[in-house]
């Protein structure tokens, strides 16, 4: 074994991050974790570029999603989790994704067919298109969308949201055929399609099974909002009642509201905790002044007047069910009855295969398909969406698609399917509790939502886009799990135990051996181990992140260096907080002395050289500037001092004045970064003036 | 653990100054620990003094950096002999034992060291390092109550403490505690204080004669894999 190690100060670590809980638990898999510290940077159309390649339809997600992610983002472990749709939504607004174009070649000759232009369909379209086949979508109902758009509300997603990703579709040359009913897949392959993708949703509401069900003034949760959403005004009367617990159930009764009916309830046979509808959902339709009623479930309809008298029952909780919710019980001789102008169902929805399709149906009146390749008993035929799982998600729809493409490609390039790419990750385990009380707690930060007159008044979208300062302080929420420090030469490790010392959370440990441990799922990969670790040996799990600083320095200084009219001030700059995104590159432009901003993520990844290359390359002055109290990370700010402390010594031993370099921490030693950076610069130049005349003199 | 600390800039500008290609040297074992001359320490010597030479604007050295596993054992400076090659002479991170290692092995090569040895200590936190061990070869501690007079009383002796402790600290380095009265807090809580009543008479520095060397080895006749005198 060699032990001289020439130069390395930093062995390069290969991309070795680990897939954090966020993108294991989306199905898209997307990569949330840098779009979320792009956005935290300030760089929206970098985060918005890395969005848009893991996800076909990113800005209806930024809307609607479910977001999985959020449950599992374990910043929720310390407080809340990180707002990830809202963020989402953000980095898409203002990094410019209405201009995004798609463009796609016909590669392929095999054309293929998507029944049913839901989220799947045009998820399965825009990757064949990718790939290079010919697509044509058929759609039932006149507007193309599918659940997108006779499901969801417009107050929920906007019809130009949806416009403009089916616009961007057809533009990629998908073909889509609207007021096209498919009824029989023979017909399809006699057309010349050589595969089918069928997305046909759950649309079919499903019955209560009561006495009454089908009499006047009764009507299903999917009906209503698919009438409401192709332009029909349905007259619901004075007094609603919306049955069921779900995420429809929270549309009709909302949409209800902004048709003007003066009074909404929704009967629940649960209780709030139990509710499958999204929290904040309910949250907001509590404030639009509906009333809940839980512990209730109809059990008979009688037509009087031609208005539904509902004869409830009221319940209590049991046993755990399969689902492990409690089952509600019914409280003997607890009837009671109330009249409403419209009763709405919405308990849950099935798909409505039509027979002709020929193929196998399964639990649930659902596709059966085969998990791995989504083909269905029918040679050609593969089935995706809802119509196979029952009603879900978007994204799981949209994953779905995704795969489909995939799988369909397979089938016609007779080729054996490559098994699903999300192999078993290694899974991050929890926080531990004492990690947890190491880190700081920094509420979420709520995207804003109109008032509920302005929500109540019609059908405008109820979540509004973050302004820049909460965006970037919600993304700096991230724990960037998986991205932490590694030892990366365990052989060079002298177990000195700085890492152990510094880390202000508490990561590395030292074992019966001696050996050093940073475990992965703790660290909170604040960088300070990285650059005090005397042997260096230590590095984060980010190809890009080492060397960065170096990369950004070596760029300044070789285009400051050619400026020589003006003394040279090299300025570290923390890209999250108030000193990133340009601030002040913009500020500065009218000083005497030319700065020269290194963007850096975060002070710590200042080392002790970098603040030295500045002076050697002739900088007359340096600076770091950190975003201080505002950082999302425990005792950056010290760390940097600490070596500006001992970059300073060596400074006075070479004849140099300490007072050339200086931290800058926001809220530790200012509040006005223009003021103090003014007079770091009116110093500087003053000893610059000094050296210059005393080279004059010595002349 | 040796302790040490890197020397002042200028003294190894002086030192390095006649030289035109020089290789400054780190210690991975006792001053990487004590964050003197480990890989990261190297870096940053090599940093100031390309920049102490740019200011100056003087010829430019050229330097280059290692860092050995150890610089005491001669086994580890093996892997030098190509490094070495073309170069003017070491600045070696390493203490005063590799210091002296690598002037042995080479020869011809002017070594200079880039740190103060200072003491065998600890760390009582990040960057903080106290003496606890004189080396005297003479250990008392099972007298004292795991503590050294030698080395933590500012004077030394062996019967203390002196008159002069003020509220429990040295009255010649008002920061430091009194080590007769740590030791004798130490044996009261060991139920040991008759130690205490007892006297120690003046250390014998006869058997401590320098350099010291200590064989731990057999004095056995070399021989070869069978037990055959191999010469």
């Amino acid at each position: 074994m060699n032990t001289v190690a020439v130069r390395a100060r930093r062995t390069p670590l290969s991309e070795h991050t680990i897939m954090p809980p966020c993108q294991v638990a989306c199905p898209l898999h997307m990569d949330i974790r840098e779009y979320v510290d792009l956005a935290a940077q300030g760089r929206l159309m970098e985060a918005m570029q890395v969005i848009r390649s893991g996800n076909p339809f990113p800005s209806i997600c930024a809307y609607i999603c479910a977001h999985p992610c959020e449950e599992a983002c374990r910043r929720g472990q310390v407080d809340k989790p990180v707002a990830i749709r809202a963020l989402k939504r953000f980095a898409l607004e203002f990094g410019g994704d209405r201009m995004i174009e798609v463009e796609a070649e016909t590669t392929r000759s095999e054309r293929v067919a998507v029944v049913g232009s839901g989220p799947a369909g045009l998820a399965c379209a825009y990757y064949l298109r990718k790939l290079g086949y010919p697509v044509t979508v058929f759609e039932a109902h006149s507007e193309v969308g599918g659940m997108l758009r006779v499901g969801i509300p417009r107050y929920r997603l906007p019809r130009e949201v949806l416009d403009v990703e089916i616009t961007r579709l057809t533009k990629m040359g998908v073909e889509i055929r609207t007021g096209t009913r498919v009824v029989s897949l023979d017909l399809v392959f006699d057309l010349g399609y050589r595969a089918v993708f069928l997305t046909v949703g759950a649309h079919q509401s499903l019955r209560m099974g009561i006495e009454g069900e089908d009499g006047a003034g009764v009507v299903d949760g999917a009906t209503l909002l698919r009438e409401l959403n192709l332009g029909l005004t349905p007259a619901l009367g004075e007094r609603v009642a919306v049955v069921g617990g779900g995420n429809v159930a929270m549309d009709a009764a909302r949409s209800a509201v902004r048709l003007g009916v003066p009074q909404v309830s929704v009967l629940y046979r649960r209780t709030r905790a139990e509710m499958p509808a999204d929290p904040r959902e309910v949250e907001q339709a509590l404030e639009e002044g509906i009333e809940f009623q839980y512990l209730v479930a109809p059990v008979r309809v009688r037509t009087r007047e031609g208005r539904p008298e509902v004869t409830c029952v009221r319940m209590e909780l049991g046993e755990p069910d399969q689902s492990g919710r409690r089952r509600p019980v019914p409280i003997a001789g607890s009837e009671f009855t109330e009249r409403y102008d419209t009763l709405v169902t919405a308990i849950g929805q099935a798909p409505q295969v039509p027979d002709d399709f020929h193929v196998r149906i399964g639990r649930g009146s659902t596709i059966q398909v085969d998990p791995v390749t989504l083909s269905t008993n029918r040679a050609g035929v593969f089935a995706g969406g809802d119509a196979v799982t029952g009603p879900s998600t978007v994204v799981e729809a949209l994953a779905a698609g995704r795969t489909a493409a995939g799988r369909i490609d397979d089938y016609l390039n007779h080729r054996y399917p490559l098994a699903p790419s999300d192999s078993e990750e290694e899974w991050m385990g929890d926080l531990r509790p004492e990690t947890v009380a190491t880190i700081r707690t920094t509420g979420r930060l709520e995207p804003p939502v109109l008032s509920r007159e302005e929500r109540t008044a019609g059908f405008a979208p109820v979540e509004l886009a973050y302004d820049c300062q909460t965006a970037t302080n919600e993304a700096r929420r991230c724990l960037r799990c998986g991205l932490g420090a590694a030892i990366v030469a365990p052989d060079r490790c002298a177990s000195c135990l700085t890492c152990v010392r510094v880390c202000p959370y508490h990561v590395p440990y030292a074992d019966a051996e001696g050996a050093i441990h940073i475990p992965f799922d703790q660290c909170q990969a604040c960088g300070i181990c990285v650059g005090e670790c005397p042997a260096g040996v230590i590095a984060l799990r980010k190809a890009g992140e080492l060397g960065q600083v170096d990369e950004e320095l070596d760029h300044v200084l070789g285009s400051a260096t050619r400026v020589t009219s003006k003394p040279m001030i090299v300025g570290f700059c923390c890209q999250y907080g108030v000193y990133g995104t340009g601030t002040l590159a913009g500020l500065w432009r009218g000083l005497k002395a030319g700065v020269w901003i290194v963007p850096v993520r975060c002070v710590t990844k200042v080392e002790t050289g970098h603040l030295l290359r500045a002076f050697e390359m002739g900088a007359e002055g340096v600076f770091v500037a950190g975003c201080g109290e505002q950082c999302a990370r425990e005792n950056t700010g010290h760390w940097m001092r600490q070596r500006v402390a001992k970059v300073k010594r060596v400074l006075a031993q070479l004849g140099l004045q300490p007072e050339r370099l200086e931290a800058f921490m926001w809220g530790e030693n200012t509040h006005d970064p223009t003021e103090v950076l003014d007079e770091f610069a009116a110093r500087v130049g003053g000893f610059y003036l000094d050296s210059v005349l005393l080279q004059e003199v010595k002349r | 653990m040796i302790v040490a600390e890197q020397k002042p800039l200028e003294d190894i500008i002086r030192m390095v100054r006649p030289y035109k290609k020089v290789l400054l040297l780190g210690c991975g074992t006792c001053t990487t620990v004590c964050n003197a001359g480990g890989e990261t320490e190297v870096a940053f010597l090599h940093d100031a003094l390309r920049m102490a030479e740019a200011r100056a604007g003087d010829g430019r050295r050229e330097y280059s950096e290692a860092t050995l596993k150890r610089q005491c054992d001669p086994e580890f400076l093996e892997h030098l002999t190509e490094r070495v090659e073309g170069v003017d002479a070491v600045v070696s991170l390493a203490c005063g034992t590799g210091v002296q290692a690598l002037a042995e092995r080479f020869a011809d090569l002017p070594v200079f060291p880039g740190v103060n040895t200072s003491f065998i200590g600890m760390a009582v936190e990040w960057g903080v390092w106290d003496e606890r061990c004189a080396a005297c070869g003479d250990c008392r501690l099972e007298d004292t109550g795991g503590i050294c007079p030698i080395t933590r009383c500012t004077k030394g002796i062996l019967n203390g403490p002196c008159a002069g402790p003020k509220k429990g600290h040295c009255e010649v380095s008002p920061d430091m505690e009194c080590a007769w009265i740590l030791i004798y807090r130490r044996l009261e809580r060991l139920g040991q204080l008759e130690r205490m009543r007892r006297y120690y008479p003046p250390r014998n520095f006869r058997p401590i004669s320098r350099p010291r060397r200590i064989v731990g080895k057999a004095g056995l006749e070399a021989r070869g894999s069978h037990g055959d005198v191999t010469a």
